[in-house]
């Protein structure tokens, strides 16, 4: 029989707001900042709130006017995270969903930090193409959330490349590489050498450990067939 | 203007303080005014291989902190007349390096008129190491024929690029990658990881490769750089990575298993 739906646990890139105040009205003045420096960005995004700066004054948190706020600017709220046990049912009340609480969050106040920001700081244009003409290391993580991604090198085990579009690395392959971030899943990943240790597309992905070892050492092309990651010779 | 190097590679135990004092004797003995300062603030191990452990009164951490001047902490090498050493501090810990007071210790050994200042990095990429390699001009990047050494290093070459001066500028430093305690026996059996393969992973230009010799522990035990030890190969491998460094060409050496003659054969040996 033919099923009408399913079920999917996944990995998708998100934007997080991390709260640092439950003062709506400064919540609001900054959301506005936010959308003077790079509208594109947030339209339509969905987002989650965190809320693990806040410990318990998180009880303070309107739910309601942060739900409306954040729709205001344009962005789609997905759910709370890491919010006060008591303000729980409070936040239900307003019709929030929380999210489990990430095992990485629970030393407060410690965003993921990224080496090394390959990428411009300002995000006035929306970056279609990001070319990097260096290896790409060992703890180096190269982020393009909109375009695509190449690398003129090789990239070392141990680095990290994430496009919103597609990547092409004219070299080894060896790190991890996350291409369709944002849900693309036309993205494609292209290499000269597949030596990569995870590779992954629209937030399907597939750990490289065991992988036909005739593709090992190939000049491949990944892409989405379905809900299947198919690796194919070039 | 004095050209500042960091000897550095992540991992611990792979030669980066042999290989400063090897350097900084050897430029020195080439006639080039060399300073070779440990950052390993806490666990100073540069004098005891430079052989100068029973002379250190001042060092590092106390001209940061204005206690004593550059002057009075350098200690001149005995062998040589153009080779100083500041020593790291035993007693202190590594939050007593600041990047101001280091800064501020290399302008004056510029000052001084010194060709060249060495910096021997600690391991890891903490304070330490991120100062020591932070207003250096060339980077030697020390790396062991294994794996966990090779990845390290290419983390090193990563923070190299990003978290230096010469990067912050949007200027690179120079990398060399020089290879140490290289086996071709081992090699040869497949225990270690060939020349060509480290090269394949990291992609730097190749400075030199040290064969594992044992008289590089020797040296070390007696506080005597190994460049110095003509007869071993190792002392030759740095005496020809020294002159690379100066720009001249010379041969890689040292790098295939090394051929018995027939005598030995037959005789064994």
């Amino acid at each position: 029989m033919e099923s009408i739906i399913d079920l999917k646990g996944e990995m998708s890139l998100l934007t997080v707001l991390v709260l640092h105040s439950t003062d709506m009205h400064a919540i609001s003045a900054a959301l506005e900042a936010k959308r003077q420096q790079a509208s594109h960005f947030l339209e339509r995004s969905p987002i989650i709130i965190d809320c693990q700066l806040l410990g318990e004054t998180g009880l303070e948190l309107d739910f309601l006017q942060l739900k409306l706020q954040v729709s205001k600017f344009g962005l789609v709220p997905v759910g709370l995270r890491n919010l006060w046990e008591e303000a729980e049912a409070k936040a239900i009340a307003a019709d929030w969903a929380l999210l489990r609480p990430s095992k990485q969050q629970t030393i407060p106040n410690t965003p993921p930090v990224t080496e090394v920001n390959l990428t411009p700081e300002q995000p006035e244009a929306i970056q279609r193409l990001l070319v990097l003409d260096r290896p790409v290391r060992s703890g180096q993580q190269v982020y393009c959330p909109y375009g695509d991604i190449v690398v003129l090198q090789h990239t070392s085990a141990g680095s990290e490349l994430l496009a919103g579009g597609s990547v092409h690395v004219y070299g080894a392959l060896r790190g991890r590489v996350l291409a369709g971030v944002q849900g693309d899943t036309q993205a494609r990943i292209f290499c000269e050498r597949l030596e990569a240790e995870l590779i992954a597309i629209a937030g399907r992905y597939r750990l490289l450990d065991e992988i036909e070892s005739n593709l090992k050492g190939q000049s491949v092309m990944i892409y989405l067939d379905q809900e299947k990651l198919k690796i194919v010779p070039i | 203007m004095s050209r500042i190097v960091v000897v550095t590679s992540g991992k611990g135990g792979v030669g980066k303080t042999t290989t400063s004092a090897a350097f900084a004797t050897g430029l020195a003995l080439k006639g080039y005014k060399t300073a070779v300062i440990d950052f390993d603030v806490g666990l100073r191990n540069l004098d005891l291989i430079m052989g100068c452990e029973r002379r250190v009164v001042y060092d590092f951490i106390n001209v940061i902190s204005g206690e004593a001047n550059i002057k009075q902490a350098l200690i001149k090498d005995k062998r040589s007349d153009n080779l100083f050493i500041l020593p790291a501090s035993q007693t202190r810990d590594k939050d007593a390096l600041t990047q101001e007071g280091v800064e501020k210790v290399l302008k004056d050994l510029a000052e001084d008129g010194f060709d060249f200042i060495i910096c021997d990095s600690p391991a890891g990429i903490e304070r330490g190491a991120a100062l020591a390699m932070h207003f250096a001009d060339d980077a030697i990047i020390v790396t062991n024929p294994e794996v966990s050494s090779v990845r390290d290093s290419d983390r090193i070459l990563g923070l190299l690029q990003s978290r230096t001066l010469k990067a912050e500028r949007g200027e690179s430093i120079r990398e060399h990658l020089l290879i140490t305690r290289y086996s071709p026996t081992r090699v040869a059996s497949g225990d270690m990881l060939a020349m060509e393969d480290i090269l394949e992973i990291l992609a730097v230009p190749l400075i030199g490769v040290i064969p594992e010799s044992g008289s590089v522990l020797q040296a070390s035990n007696s506080g005597v750089p190994v460049i110095l030890d003509k007869e071993s190969t190792a002392g030759q491998a740095y005496d020809d990575f020294v002159r690379r460094f100066l720009g001249e060409t010379v041969p890689h050496r040292f790098l295939e298993v090394e051929k018995k003659g027939l005598f030995r054969r037959l005789f064994g040996g």
